[in-house]
């Protein structure tokens, strides 16, 4: 190829170059400016003693040292984490995988498709309504919960859920029940029907039916769907707090207090913005800490499916 | 069991299952009729004005002679006829859905004025980056892959407070650019993956004959790409606006001002501030704000289905 043919393409597929740059500025700059820029900020905030409007002074690692050693809320608020988070586990793994498998046993298409969108619709209702309703309606003083227990003779049970250190934690895991109310159960449902039919006729006949074809088969084919539950579930367990912002605000006392409730106010309640970043990272270490555990122990369950 | 037992029972578990899990909502519609005085007397039972309206309704129907006598929140006595009493009772079950929507059409429309914006933008910018990513080859390209979804690896918990300062020193607290462009950056990331997906899995060949018949990167975008993906568009599209209609934490703390408020930060305000001591009209409230994602499931079913099950892959 002569020499300037061979300029003239490399001008060509520079000029395609920047062009394709240029479609994917947009997303490119905006990613950069509201996601990567915050997580630098995050993590250098983190280090300074940081008040808008006042003098921020650089303290090392002062922030975080506070945050596992003097401040009082710290290990309260990990506890309420982990109880919250062990809690979701247990109820998202279970519920809505039974309830899943129920729907799929059901032979008529039409009512699979009808339990399915019943099961959605509390998705769609706007969720901080959700909140406030099963806070307004459920387990406030003349609530769903105390009417119920009036009408069952019962009365002398009666509290306020929500507000009583006793049961607030209790009732803010209760909320929702039966959780089902969301996309799990399309989730296994999606798992459950994507398992072979050879598969289940095979188990048909060698007599592995019911509970113990539940168990022996299901269960381990919708491993990797189990799997994910499990990481969002957790992540959501560590960093999640609008819930509680919204039902309790981590009240009565610090009975439902949580990790990101106590960034949330020494943010924009204490104005302590340093501080409330050093928390984020911890969060996101945890949760980075976890992923890649994770991520380990994804390979060998999924060479346990392969076996399997 | 006969199969035919076995079914009957499993129809039972899950309708016992389904009357909680739609309960709290009947109970909210239910309330969000009735007067604060009539939730004070008791939890359960019909909607007072409902039955009378009924009462009326029925006598006016059957040409019934007579006059009702009803007394007004302020105590005044009116005598209406049958038909009249039926037509003051039906406007005092509609009375807090009147004050509820007062109350909220600021919200809402700030809420629909964002979506759109929001949709807009990520529907737009994701595709055109999914489709420039999926179709043309150029030096960095698995870089600028990497930098997208690496994205999806920092969790909301991490960069909430930093955007907060981030958004405040760009001077857009209580705006709706301060909504707007973060929910564009957050959103585009997921439309991005699951429409450059969609496009790896196009024929190649449809790219080739549409270029040997002199299609620009213009054309093919618009004639060709966009009417292929119409269904992947969709999906990104309602769970778009899923997640910005029902968006609170980050619209609550970068718009404190009234004026700003959307949808969900402004359901919460209502409920905390004096208005609440009137539930009747915070459960309209409540009511009517899900009433447009309650029509977009409807129209919507399939996609939204798939939306919710593609949806978990984000995290």
């Amino acid at each position: 190829m002569p020499r300037t043919a061979m300029h003239a393409s490399w001008l060509l597929r520079l000029r395609a170059s920047l062009a394709c740059y240029a479609l994917l500025g947009v997303p490119i700059v905006l990613l950069g400016l509201f996601v990567y820029l915050p997580v630098c900020w995050a993590f250098s905030k983190s280090l300074f003693e940081y008040e808008v409007g006042g003098v921020s002074a650089f303290i090392g690692m002062a922030n975080y040292i506070e945050f596992f050693t003097a401040d009082p809320t710290t290990y309260v608020a990990l506890a309420n984490m982990l109880v919250f988070t062990l809690a979701a586990v247990l109820i998202r793994l279970t519920v809505p995988l039974i309830v899943a498998k129920l729907i799929l046993s059901i032979p008529s298409e039409r009512w699979r498709h009808v339990y399915r969108v019943v099961f959605l619709l509390p998705v769609v209702v706007s969720s901080v309504a959700m909140l406030l309703i099963w806070q307004g309606l459920v387990f406030s003083h003349q609530g769903l919960v105390n009417e119920l227990l009036q009408y069952l003779g019962l009365g002398a049970l009666r509290r306020a859920w929500l507000a009583d250190p006793a049961t607030a934690m209790g009732a803010v895991i209760f909320i929702g029940f039966p959780w089902i109310g969301g996309f799990e159960v399309l989730i296994y449902y999606a798992g459950l029907s994507a398992i072979p039919q050879s598969v289940n006729e095979a188990a048909q006949l060698e007599g592995c039916v019911g509970l113990r074809k539940f168990l022996l088969i299901d269960i381990p084919l919708v491993l990797s769907q189990l799997k994910l539950m499990l990481v969002l579930t957790i992540i959501a367990g560590i960093q999640g707090f609008q819930n509680l912002l919204i039902v309790t605000r981590g009240g009565p006392g610090y009975a439902t207090f949580v990790p990101g409730l106590q960034m949330y106010y020494n943010a924009f309640s204490y104005q302590r913005f340093g501080y409330a970043c050093a928390i984020g990272v911890v969060l996101f270490g945890l949760i980075f800490g976890l992923t890649i555990l994770n991520m380990l122990y994804f390979k060998s369950s999924e060479d346990i499916q392969a076996t399997a | 069991m006969t199969p035919r037992a076995s079914r009957c029972c499993i129809h039972a578990v899950l309708i016992a299952l389904a009357v909680p899990t739609l309960l709290p909502f009947v109970f909210a519609l239910n309330n969000s009729v009735r007067s604060t005085a009539e939730m004070y007397h008791g939890y359960f039972g019909m909607p007072q004005a409902l039955r009378e309206m009924a009462y009326c309704g029925w006598h006016a129907l059957t040409g019934a002679e007579g006059t009702v006598r009803i007394v007004t929140d302020t105590k005044q006595m009116l005598t209406l006829s049958y038909a009249g009493a039926c037509g003051w009772h039906a406007r005092a079950i509609t009375k807090n859905y009147v004050q509820a929507w007062t109350l909220l059409r600021p919200f809402v429309l700030n809420t629909v004025w964002v979506v759109i914006w929001v949709a807009l933008g990520v529907l737009l910018s994701g595709s055109v980056a999914a489709f420039v990513l999926a179709r043309f080859s150029f030096p960095g390209k698995r870089v600028v892959f990497f930098y997208f979804i690496s994205t999806m690896m920092f969790p909301g918990v991490l960069t909430l407070v930093p955007s907060f300062l981030l958004v405040k020193q760009l001077g857009l607290l209580n705006s709706y650019s301060a909504l707007i462009f973060p929910m564009i950056a957050g959103g585009q990331v997921f439309a991005i993956f699951v429409c450059k997906s969609f496009f790896d899995g196009l024929p190649q060949d449809l790219f080739d004959s549409a270029k040997i018949d002199g299609a620009g990167f213009f054309n093919l975008y618009w004639h060709l790409v966009l009417p292929l993906s119409q269904p992947v568009l969709a999906v990104v599209l309602i769970m778009n606006v899923l997640g910005t209609w029902n968006s609170f934490l980050w619209p609550f703390i970068v718009n404190t001002d009234t004026k700003y408020h959307v949808i969900a930060s402004g359901l919460y305000v209502l409920s905390v501030s004096e208005s609440a001591s009137n539930m009747g009209v915070l459960f309209a409230a409540y009511m009517l704000a899900s009433v447009p994602l309650l029509l977009l499931f409807a129209f919507a079913t399939k996609p939204f289905m798939q939306g919710m099950t593609s949806g978990a892959f984000k995290a």
